[in-house]
């Protein structure tokens, strides 16, 4: 092939210009023009070396820093290419298992890794584009006009500190604000000794012990008046630290001060709420969870609840939960369920999951479903495509259930293990309360899980605590061969086996056992009619059941946002979760894994730093939040105003991020004076965003509000002050794992490049303006505790962020146990560490500083841990035999008794224990909402581009080149029905937004209006948009800084986010609906018009 | 197939035989080589190597798609070398079709004669031009060929015609090409055909193996399978 | 009478003059951007990469050899009758050639490069044989039109003006005049033109095979292209140096009338040929409404710019000029609209050769691949093209306006004697 001319390449070599060789052709041509044409034709194939240069470089390991993306939440291990202190090139890190398979081993020398590059997702590669963004904000900006109204002032960072402290008339510049006092966080953290706040703490605790018991009892109102005025008299002195007075349930003033955040990891995370709960003593800490899967993690956390003694409460209780999920384990599973999840596009993530999936596609391991209204890209490589009615996730689950139940392809072994010792017995790590009872009052309704003695059973256990205090184990019953046992979740001695399916009388008491209800779920339809209220055929869905009945425990399901959020989110995830349960998914190869990562936080034992425990004086932070999370309604003072609720009470989650901002707008349940908002963005990220504009807009019911953000975005451009931050590839972060990875992992998010921002002066130390720097000037300000000179306890500084960041570095290589530490960097490493560092500056890599911060023994430890990225389990550890080496292990819940004995405090009634299928599409009153009668005909859906993440990526401008514009997709029928053509613009109705507009303020508004897109891969009846398009603020809009106008690139406004279509809770005004039990925002189930738009 | 890849640079430029295999069936569409190429090589606004196409297919509820990446196909009889008049571009001994950017007076003819629109001009526009800075990636060189060359004042590559390389520069050093590590769909082959025990050779070999515009004789270097 | 001509005379060069020089304004700012903006302002791109001004670069290539061919075959063929228009027919070739040439090296992404065309030609590249046969074509034309002009030139150094000077420093002493030297000229002439046709023949066949021989675009890929050029030079070069000739010929005679009565009926049959391959080419093409061409022509006829076609090449260039070529055969002035017409809507032949070719993509889907306003496959030109093109056009008036005035390409009598810019 190759056997011509390959030895004229000498000549070539000489660069640019003119060679010798062309002069000489030249020279010879007059002579040879006939020939030479002759030859044309065969000059195709004429073939000539071209010597490749050898400029460069990235290939070798002191070019890269180790680091992890955040370019999406997966936080995949990426390796930051750098030319002269430029990041000119990011791939993966062949370390991190989400961009090799397998990864590589740990041990690995960073040498050998240089050349070796790690697979990441488009958005990966465009990070450099979110961190050298030319809008990114580089100094503090104040408002110069009114809220929203882009105009802008930069500012000293620290006369910024000063005034957000202090207070004062701070906009008298702005018309209308000229005599505005603001209360400073000085006078806000009304409470500033750690004793009289723990005195109150109790205080309102044993009165909060006191409402419950008159409320239990039923006791009248006025007993309740009566203990809160004992309280009052008790406590005089203190009631003006109260919010108020009449409600000490609130808690103190200082709760009036709230940080929010949307995108937080370990490190940052440990930042925030040091400064909030322990320094500040704010309560009000809340993030972004429900917005995002709520409903996943805390059906994950109401399963995961065990029965334990709690040494706070001196109580056995339904405690120690994770708030956490499960995920297939996508490299060994042989059958999986996509539901409302797309792993080529979005999840956590593409890089680690496609890889898998399509090796198993390839090999003929693996064999995938997808359920989801929209052809994804997933399910274009699906054995079958379901797309079901959206919010009918749960009747599906609930006809496979019914289905495995009816051939009897459930996993005994696996339901049948009632307690620790029967689960150890089989190697089961898990095991399940499906053989439990549960008590059935006289209207057929489930109540409680019997306990032992109700049955005639020995009771409660007497015990004693590690302090020596005696307490009482209560036990549960099941049957085994129909005779009545005590159970005790975690005997590690007794294995029980239960009886499956009990409905009867036991000792008089009306009995079910939970997998008897969960039965009765399943057979409340058939299969047809399931098919039916799922708008899928039910053929297809047989055909899934003996895939699964085939599979087994290597058939499981992979669920995400497209069944959490919903109003019915909690009761979709726990069918899913329960069939998962009868497959026997959960801890096996194959089946469900949890997350696992290496700790950071120093609570393991072997680790260093407990850094949470590190402080000079905290004060504890109680009371009642604004979100009203984590507590019945019943059990508070607001209570005596009765059903409903003025605002939903959120007793079973927690970081309900859709009730942060309207419950400061209602003043409930008290006024907030300051928010701090730190990388999120719920104006634009929530549905109903546009309802969140009027209240961030109001000075009166927001008084000050504060954002940490990398550009002036949707929602931080409604803030008072703008702090600038640090984006991923400049700053410290311990990104933690997810559940789509069985093997235990941490990538850590270490500086790669110099900052951008400006340097200011913190504690007398230069460092970087970022979260970190506006946190620590802010304590320095207040003198809080905690933070500062002897901050992490008495010699131990902490005046810089690396103060923390080292340490917990230094905990993750200790590892999760004693002897899991990492080995030392060798000499060689610790040169190529400081190498690849060469272009920090001190602000940021300051040796000295990094080695002090963890300690001398550790610091060659943690140079290896961040010469690789982080810590990651090595792949042939992620299995032990055919269980997951980092399991579950615990009790799992298929009766939530806890959900059971908990009301929906808008409506008094009782949540259900077991899952069931509810329709959605339901207020927080209860009222199935019908706007369909109304006209509003199609469903509106969302979903993500591979290419963008959320409201993140605007400034990514090769991520814009894959797809600039944004369009409104309907299925081409629909489209022909109502004559429309592609590329058409129409308008999106909804019954809250019946104008079809979003409303910026200040009198800016903009239609609702997009092109027309149709294509066959979607539902008819349902349209669906991307995430990440429609930006109005993000540098897609000018903005005035100092006077100067910042002139708007078009094309980071491009296309439409419809989330203004979605729909408001009828019976909240300025909340989208939600799930009473998960807290998940309903992205999925709004009905709108589409109307053609004539311009 | 990185070891094979180095395998094969142990050998002469002449007896290598670079291929690239695209695994139609695993390619999932996530484009990330296609902005790997962009960021691996730099490219401007309006040059790109390797876009992937989209397609879909049927009608609901019986939906497919279909992604197929189009780097250039390294055609053995190219199109667009005889074209050109100055003798800038031409074929490698181990098949890579390269241009010489300094030779390239870009006039373009190449771009008109490629059948795969594989090649597109540098118009020396930046991504960040109309904001308020200059983004100092942008301004980093681009190593392609191993040469580093910062796209100034008009230099070359700016004013030329550009197009995959199958990433000689990473090549060269043993890596594989951009977009075949960083395809998340291991959906991207790259090695040695020459190797009779690589695994391009074996992919090659099967009987559902295409190539495209296959009628025009263009005996492209890159295969699918489909 | 005549003074009032005389002031119509020198109201209309005053306009034309103002109208010159707002071109040369308009195009000189385009051209300072081409230097300083590089290709940035075009709207040409990598998918439509060719744009403008390779259609303008054709579009002179192609009058430049129709007046050449015409020119020589009146050396060949002995056309007496036409000879004295022979120096206007070169130089009219000679200029177009430069402008062609001019518009192709702005495309070039590397002006500074051009050169290497001659130091590293790729002879299997259609388009170093085209740049190769310019430059012997243009040593050729210029040496012709330096033989055809020497009688006269020999006159004018007597001249003790720039005219003298220019004429002087042309001949480079070779002053005889005397008839047997003339003959001896002629038949040089004759020779030149004699080798000089089939080179024009074959770059102007060329140019149509730069675009034939790619493979890779169906559209221009048809044996016919060569042929449709020549035929296209032909009456483009023809049409122009009828309405050369018609506007300026100084002597008003019977002799000239017929001359241009002739030359517009050659126009006017070559024009009809020429509509007959097209109609050959798009009805092949199209006939049964399928296929990959007939899609690309379905555009061109009722695309979003059908009035190229329609308007521009159909009914400006082609029925309106063959009515008047037809229909007023005495009026040199309507003949002379009518070449006009013929030769200034060519334009749209040559943009409809270049640009539909290339707004189709080679692979369906591409267009919603990866988004760039350099990646669609559309093309309108910018302003900026068109400012180019101006300047383009603007440097050929100046050209012909000071070769006219310094050379005798108008025989004796001077063109434009009333308006010396002196005067003004
Ligand atoms: N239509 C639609 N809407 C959705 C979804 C959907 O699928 N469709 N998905 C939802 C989901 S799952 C989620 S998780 C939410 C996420 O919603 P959020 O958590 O609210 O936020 P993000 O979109 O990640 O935006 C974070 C904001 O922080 C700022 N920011 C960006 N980088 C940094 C940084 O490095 N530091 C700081 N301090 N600030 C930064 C920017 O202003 C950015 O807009 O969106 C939800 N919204
Ligand atoms: N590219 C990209 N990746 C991301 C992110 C990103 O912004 N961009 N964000 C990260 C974050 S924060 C999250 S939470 C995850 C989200 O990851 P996923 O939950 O997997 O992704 P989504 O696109 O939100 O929704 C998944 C699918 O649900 C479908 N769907 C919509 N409505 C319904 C419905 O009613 N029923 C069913 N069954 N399906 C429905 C959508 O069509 C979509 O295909 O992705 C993470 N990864
Ligand atoms: S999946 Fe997310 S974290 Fe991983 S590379 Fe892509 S954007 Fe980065
Ligand atoms: S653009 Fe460059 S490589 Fe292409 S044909 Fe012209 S000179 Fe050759
Ligand atoms: S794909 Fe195009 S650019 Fe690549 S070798 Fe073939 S013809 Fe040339
Ligand atoms: S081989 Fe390299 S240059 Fe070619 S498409 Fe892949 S990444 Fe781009
Ligand atoms: S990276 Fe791989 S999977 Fe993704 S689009 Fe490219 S070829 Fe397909
Ligand atoms: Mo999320």
């Amino acid at each position: 092939m190759n056997h011509d001319n390959t030895n004229l390449n000498d000549a070539e070599r000489e660069g640019g210009g003119i060679s010798r060789r062309d002069l000489l052709t030249g020279s010879l041509l007059g002579a040879g023009l006939g020939s030479a044409f002759l030859g044309g034709c065969s000059r195709a194939n004429r073939v000539r070396d071209f010597a490749v240069g050898e400029d460069y470089v990235l290939n070798r390991p002191e070019h890269q820093i180790l680091t992890s993306c955040l370019q999406c939440n997966t936080g995949c291990g990426i390796k930051v290419k750098t030319w002269e202190g430029v990041a000119v090139k990011i791939d993966g890190n062949p370390l991190a298992p989400h961009t090799m398979v397998p990864h590589m081993a740990y041990s690995t020398s960073p040498f050998d890794t240089g050349d070796i590059d790690g697979g990441i997702c488009p958005k990966g590669h465009a990070g450099l584009q979110t961190a050298y963004d030319p809008y990114r904000l580089v100094k503090v900006l104040k408002r110069a006009g009114k809220r929203g109204e882009n105009k802008w002032v930069t500012i000293d960072f620290r006369q910024a500190v000063r005034e957000i402290v202090e207070g004062g008339k701070l906009f008298a510049h702005v018309p209308g604000e000229e005599n505005r006092p603001v209360d400073g966080l000085r006078a806000i953290r009304a409470v500033t000794d750690a004793k009289v706040s723990k005195h109150l703490e109790s205080e309102i605790k044993a009165l909060t012990k006191v409402i419950k018991g008159i409320r239990k009892e039923k006791g009248p109102e006025s007993d309740v008046r009566r203990a809160v005025d004992e309280f009052k008299e008790k406590n005089k002195e203190y009631l003006h630290l109260l919010i108020d007075p009449d409600r000490p349930d609130f808690g103190i003033k200082n709760n009036q001060f709230a940080f929010a955040w949307g995108r937080l990891k370990d490190g940052r995370g440990d930042f925030i709420k040091r400064f909030t709960l322990e320094s500040f003593g704010s309560f009000n800490a809340h993030g972004h969870t429900t917005v995002c899967q709520g409903s996943l993690y805390f059906t994950g956390k109401a399963m995961s609840e065990q029965w334990e003694y709690d040494d706070k409460d001196h109580a056995v209780k339904w405690t120690k939960s994770d708030k956490f999920y499960w995920q297939a384990d996508t490299g060994s599973a042989e059958f999986i369920l996509f539901v409302g999840s797309s792993p080529f596009e979005a999840n956590y993530g593409p890089p680690g999951r496609t890889a898998r999936i399509t090796e198993g596609l390839a090999s003929g391991r693996l064999q995938y479903v997808v359920i989801d209204p929209r052809f994804s890209k997933t399910a274009a490589k699906a054995w079958k495509w379901l797309p079901n009615r959206p919010g009918t996730e749960g009747a599906i689950a609930l006809a496979l259930i019914r289905y495995v139940l009816e051939h009897e392809g459930q996993n005994s072994q696996f339901l049948s293990n009632a307690n620790k010792a029967a689960a150890a017995q089989d190697g089961e790590p898990s095991w399940s309360n499906a053989t439990w009872l549960v008590n059935i009052d006289e209207k057929g309704k489930p109540g409680k899980l019997v306990r032992s003695d109700e049955v005639g059973l020995e009771g409660p256990k007497p015990r004693t605590d590690d302090e020596g205090n005696a307490y009482d184990y209560p036990l549960f019953a099941c049957l085994v061969n129909g005779k009545p046992t005590a159970v005790d979740p975690n005997d590690e001695t007794t294995p029980i086996e239960g009886d499956l399916f009990v409905d009867g009388v036991v000792a008089g008491k009306r009995v079910k056992s939970a997998l008897q209800l969960l039965k009765e779920s399943a057979f409340e339809k058939t299969i047809e009619e399931w098919a039916q209220i799922a708008g899928v055929q039910a053929s297809d869905l047989l055909e899934i059941g003996e895939k699964i009945l085939k599979h087994g425990r290597k058939a499981v399901p992979d669920i995400h946002r497209g069944v959490s959020q919903h109003t019915n989110g909690f009761y979709n995830v726990l069918a899913w979760y329960s069939l998962a349960a009868l497959l026997g998914n959960y801890d096996h190869q194959g089946g469900l894994s949890k997350s696992s990562a290496y700790s950071a936080n120093g609570k393991k034992e072997g680790q260093p730093y407990p850094i949470s425990s590190m402080s000079d004086g905290k004060i504890p932070s109680f009371g009642l939040s604004i979100i009203r999370h984590g507590v019945k309604y019943e059990d508070t003072t607001l209570f005596s105003e009765g059903y409903p609720s003025k605002r939903p009470f959120y007793p079973l989650s927690s970081d309900v991020y859709q009730e942060i901002i309207p419950s400061i707008g209602d003043q409930y349940p008290y006024p907030v004076k300051v928010l701090f908002f730190y990388m999120g963005s719920p104006v634009y990220a929530l549905p109903a965003g546009h309802k969140l504009i009027e209240i961030l807009s109001d000075v009166e019911k927001l008084p000050l509000f504060v954002c940490s953000d990398i550009v002036v975005g949707e929602t931080s451009m409604y803030a008072d002050y703008i702090f600038p931050d640090l984006t991923y590839l400049e700053r410290w972060e311990f990104q933690g794992s997810h559940p789509s990875f069985p093997m235990k992992n941490q990538p850590i998010r270490q500086p790669a490049i110099p900052p951008m921002t400006d340097t200011t002066e913190v504690f007398g130390e230069q460092m970087p303006m970022s979260l970190e720097s506006m946190l620590l000037a802010i304590a320095e300000e207040m003198g809080l505790p905690g933070f500062g000179p002897s901050g992490l306890g008495e010699g131990v500084n902490f005046t810089r962020p690396e103060h923390i960041y080292l340490k917990m570095v230094a905990n993750v290589a200790a590892g999760d146990k004693p002897g899991d530490a990492v080995p030392d960097a060798s000499d060689d490493e610790m040169d190529l560490f400081r190498a690849a560092r060469a272009h920090l500056p001190k602000t940021v890599f300051d040796e000295q500083v990094w080695r002090d911060a963890c300690g001398d023994e550790w610091w060659r430890k943690v140079v290896y841990v961040l010469n690789r990225g982080g810590r990651f389990q090595d792949a042939a550890k992620m299995y032990k035999g055919d269980k997951l080496a980092n399991p579950y292990g615990k009790l799992l819940n298929l009766y939530c008794e806890k959900v059971a004995d908990t009301k929906n405090s808008r409506t008094g009634q009782k949540f259900a224990g077991i899952a069931r299928f509810f329709e959605p599409y339901v207020d927080s009153l209860g009222n199935q909402l019908n706007d369909e009668a109304d006209g509003y005909t199609f469903k509106l859906i969302t979903h993500r581009e591979i290419f963008h993440t959320k409201s993140r990526t605007a400034s990514n401008y090769w991520l814009l080149a894959l797809m600039p514009d944004s369009s409104i997709l309907m299925n081409k029928a629909d489209a022909d029905r109502l004559g429309l053509q592609d590329g058409e613009e129409v308008r999106l109705i909804s019954p809250s937004n019946p104008e079809g507009e979003w409303d910026f303020g200040n009198g800016w508004k903009r239609p609702l209006v997009g092109t027309i897109k149709t294509l066959q891969g979607l539902r008819p009846g349902t349209i669906t948009f991307p995430l990440g398009f429609g930006h109005w603020a993000y540098g897609s809009a000018d903005i005035v800084v100092d006077g100067d106008t910042v002139k708007r690139d078009e094309r980071r406004g491009k296309g439409i986010h419809a989330n203004a279509a979605m729909r408001v809770d009828p019976a909240l005004g300025n909340t989208p609906l939600s799930d009473p039990v998960g807290a998940s925002v309903a992205f999925y189930d709004s009905m709108v018009k589409v109307a053609k738009e004539v311009r | 197939m990185q070891h094979e890849l180095k395998r094969a640079l142990q050998k002469p430029v002449a007896e290598r035989k670079w291929v690239m295999v695209i695994d139609l069936r695993k390619c999932v569409g996530c484009h990330a080589c296609t902005i790997g190429c962009v960021a691996e090589n730099k490219l401007p606004p309006g040059v790109v190597y390797r876009p992937v196409i989209e397609e879909e297919f049927g009608t609901y509820p019986n939906v497919g798609r279909r992604f197929t990446p189009r780097p250039c196909m390294q055609c053995q009889n190219p199109p667009c070398v005889p074209v050109c008049p100055v003798n800038a571009t031409w074929k490698r001994p181990d098949g890579v079709i390269i241009i010489d950017y300094d030779k390239c007076i870009g006039c373009r003819y190449c771009i008109t004669a490629c059948p795969y629109n594989a090649r597109t001009f540098d118009f020396g526009e930046f991504f960040s031009d109309g904001t308020p800075s200059r983004a100092p990636y942008e301004e980093a060189p681009t190593f392609e060929y191993g040469k580093s060359r910062y796209r100034r004042n008009e230099q070359s590559p700016v004013g030329n015609a550009r197009k995959c390389h199958f990433c000689l520069h990473r090549v060269e050093v043993g890596q594989l090409p951009m977009c075949a590590t960083t395809c998340i769909g291991r959906a991207t082959y790259f090695g040695d055909a020459n190797d009779p025990d690589s695994l391009v050779s074996e992919l090659i070999a099967n009987p559902n193996v295409m190539r495209l515009k296959e009628e025009l004789g263009t005996d492209p270097r890159v295969y699918y399978l489909t | 009478m005549a003074t009032n001509a005389a002031t119509h005379q020198r109201i209309g060069s005053k306009a034309l003059i103002a109208v010159w020089l707002l071109l040369v304004l308009i195009g000189a700012q385009g051209l300072w951007l081409r230097f300083v903006s590089g290709h940035q302002p075009a709207a040409y791109g990598s998918y439509v990469t060719w744009g403008l001004w390779v259609a303008t670069y054709i579009y002179f290539a192609g009058i430049s050899a129709g007046a050449y061919l015409l020119t020589s075959l009146v050396y060949v063929g002995k056309l007496r009758r036409f000879e004295r228009f022979a120096p206007l027919g070169l130089f009219v070739a000679a200029i177009t050639m430069m402008l062609a040439l001019i518009a192709i090296l702005v495309d070039l992404g590397h002006m500074g490069r051009f050169y290497y065309i001659f130091f590293r030609p790729n002879f299997s590249s259609m388009m170093a044989w085209m740049v190769w046969l310019y430059a012997a074509y243009t040593v050729l034309v210029l040496a012709q039109l330096r033989l055809a002009l020497r009688p006269r030139l020999v006159e004018h150094s007597r001249d003790a003006g720039v005219r003298g000077r220019v004429a002087r420093f042309l001949l480079a002493g070779r002053t005889d005049a005397a008839p047997e030297q003339l003959d001896a000229d002629k038949r040089k002439l004759r020779l030149l033109a004699a080798l000089g046709i089939p080179l024009v023949v074959t770059f102007s066949g060329g140019v149509g095979a730069l675009f034939a021989t790619v493979v890779a675009q169906p559209y221009w890929h048809t044996a016919l292209y060569p042929i449709f050029f020549l035929t296209g030079a032909v009456v483009s070069g023809g049409a122009l140096l009828l309405a050369a000739i018609a506007f300026l010929w100084p002597e008003r005679d019977e002799a000239l009338q017929s001359a241009i009565g002739s030359l517009a009926s050659l126009v006017l049959a070559v024009l009809l040929f020429d509509l007959m391959l097209e109609w050959a080419e798009f009805s092949v093409a199209m006939w049964y409404g399928i296929g990959h061409q007939n899609a690309m022509m379905s555009r061109v006829l009722w695309g979003p710019y059908w009035y190229v076609f329609w308007v521009f090449h159909i009914l400006i260039g082609s029925l309106i000029p063959i009515g008047i070529l037809a229909r007023h055969r005495r009026s040199s002035f309507a003949l002379g609209i009518g070449g006009l017409l013929v030769a200034g809507a060519f334009m749209a032949v040559r943009l409809n050769i270049v640009i539909p070719a290339l707004v189709e993509p080679q692979l369906k889907g591409l267009e919603e691949a990866y988004y760039d306003k350099r990646l669609v496959f559309e093309y309108l030109p910018t302003w900026f093209e068109w400012q180019v093109v101006f300047f383009v056009l603007a440097a050929g008036i100046a050209l012909f306006y000071v070769g006219c005035r310094l050379l005798p390409v108008l025989n004796s009598s001077q063109f434009g004697e009333s308006n010396e810019p002196r005067q003004h």
